[in-house]
């Protein structure tokens, strides 16, 4: 039996889906079998994201609608074994989809595949109820700014009423430079608010906006701080013991251009 | 390390730390906001430990909380009718 995780946020453009294509991406090139869900009805984005844009052919609507059977409209990934997407309805709207009925196909992936990814829309409403209804684990994904970290609150908050455990929480767009200088919180000063696992940070990288403007997932580029980021992090997913990275720059070579910088 | 060094020649203070001060408050606030059993929660366990002491009645009672400056106040009024005199001895 595998597991569902919905990756949510709160606030939009934190890095939810290139979180869950890069994640789902690495899981499988460590061997897993994934299926990613675009939860996103109505704005869809991860097959893009993931480059398999021009593929898709029925969506999780047509599967709810009856209009085709829930394999058949699985996208498969041609570049790594063992991956698919199942795609959102960009036609239809968030309210056209009843949670039990993302559930219903959430429970029928978890007997097939180890890890089912679900990439949830920003908000804390029906799209949000829709995508983490058939969630076993939830990923929160936040960057190091107070609107994000706000909104990651009350997500939270949200997750643990439905009893949704673990919550693991990705900080997203991490820059070590402004750490340093003091003007972005660090990964305690996140955790000390939020008060939830870490699961991984992964740094502000130029990677990943070129990576998505080509459809390729960054986890393919194995040099970048990214790519090495996300497959930390899938490994934990996996049950593997990583310790996180200090990303900070500290020393007293920092602690010199902090006394220069103004940027704060 | 880092902090003492710019407290010493006066330096402002870091903008993370106002952000996480900042964020700490709102954090608190909306977590009130939006639980209500948790106000629920905390007014019959304070009832239920100021009974041993006062007599009230529980719909006189009022509770809530308030931002002052930097830090948020919990105010609650528990109108008593008598005290429970035994219990003040002890
Ligand atoms: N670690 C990162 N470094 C640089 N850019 C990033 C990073 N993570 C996300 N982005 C960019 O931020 C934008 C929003 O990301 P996206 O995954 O679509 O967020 P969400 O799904 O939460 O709305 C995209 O343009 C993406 O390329
Ligand atoms: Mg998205």
């Amino acid at each position: 039996m595998g597991k569902v995780i919905v990756v949510t946020s709160g606030k939009g453009g934190v890095g939810k889906t290139t979180s869950t294509a890069n994640l789902g991406t690495a899981l499988a090139l460590l061997g897993k079998s994934v299926v990613l869900v675009d939860a996103d009805v109505g704005l869809r984005n991860l097959d893009i994201v993931m480059g398999l844009e021009s593929r898709v052919v029925y969506t999780s609507m047509d599967v709810i609608e009856k209009q085709c059977e829930l394999n058949k409209a699985l996208v498969r990934d041609r570049r790594v074994d063992g991956l698919m997407l199942l795609a959102a309805s960009q036609k239809n709207n968030k309210d056209d989809m009843q949670p039990e009925q993302m559930k219903a196909i959430c429970d029928k992936l978890r007997t097939t595949y180890d890890f089912t990814l679900v990439d949830s829309p920003a908000g804390i409403e029906r799209g949000f109820r829709n995508a983490s209804a058939g969630a076993d684990e939830a990923i929160v994904v936040t960057t190091p700014d107070v609107s994000a970290i706000r909104d990651a609150d009350r997500i939270i908050g949200l997750l643990q009423n439905v009893e949704i455990e673990p919550i693991n929480l990705v900080i997203n767009r991490f820059s070590p430079q402004l750490v340093g200088n003091g003007s972005m919180m660090d990964q305690a000063d996140v955790l000390d608010i939020l008060n939830i696992d870490l699961i991984g940070v992964v740094p502000e990288d130029s990677g990943v906006i070129t990576s998505t403007n080509r459809g390729i997932p960054l986890v393919y580029e194995d040099g970048s701080p990214g790519a090495q980021a996300y497959m930390r992090i899938a490994r934990r997913l996996t049950g593997q013991r990583i310790p996180i990275p200090d990303l900070e720059q500290k020393g007293l070579f920092s602690s010199i251009v902090n006394w220069f910088t103004k940027n704060r | 390390m880092n902090l003492s060094i710019k407290q010493l020649f006066g330096r402002k203070p870091k903008s993370s730390n106002i952000a996480k001060q900042r964020l700490k408050l709102v954090i608190t606030q909306d977590r009130v906001d939006v639980d209500d059993r948790f106000m629920t929660r905390l007014h019959h366990e304070l009832a239920e430990v100021l009974a041993k002491y006062f007599e009230f009645s529980a719909n006189s009672v009022k509770m809530n909380l308030k931002q002052e400056g930097n830090s948020y106040i919990l105010v609650a009024d528990f109108p008593y009718t008598k005290f429970h005199d035994m219990s003040m001895r002890r």
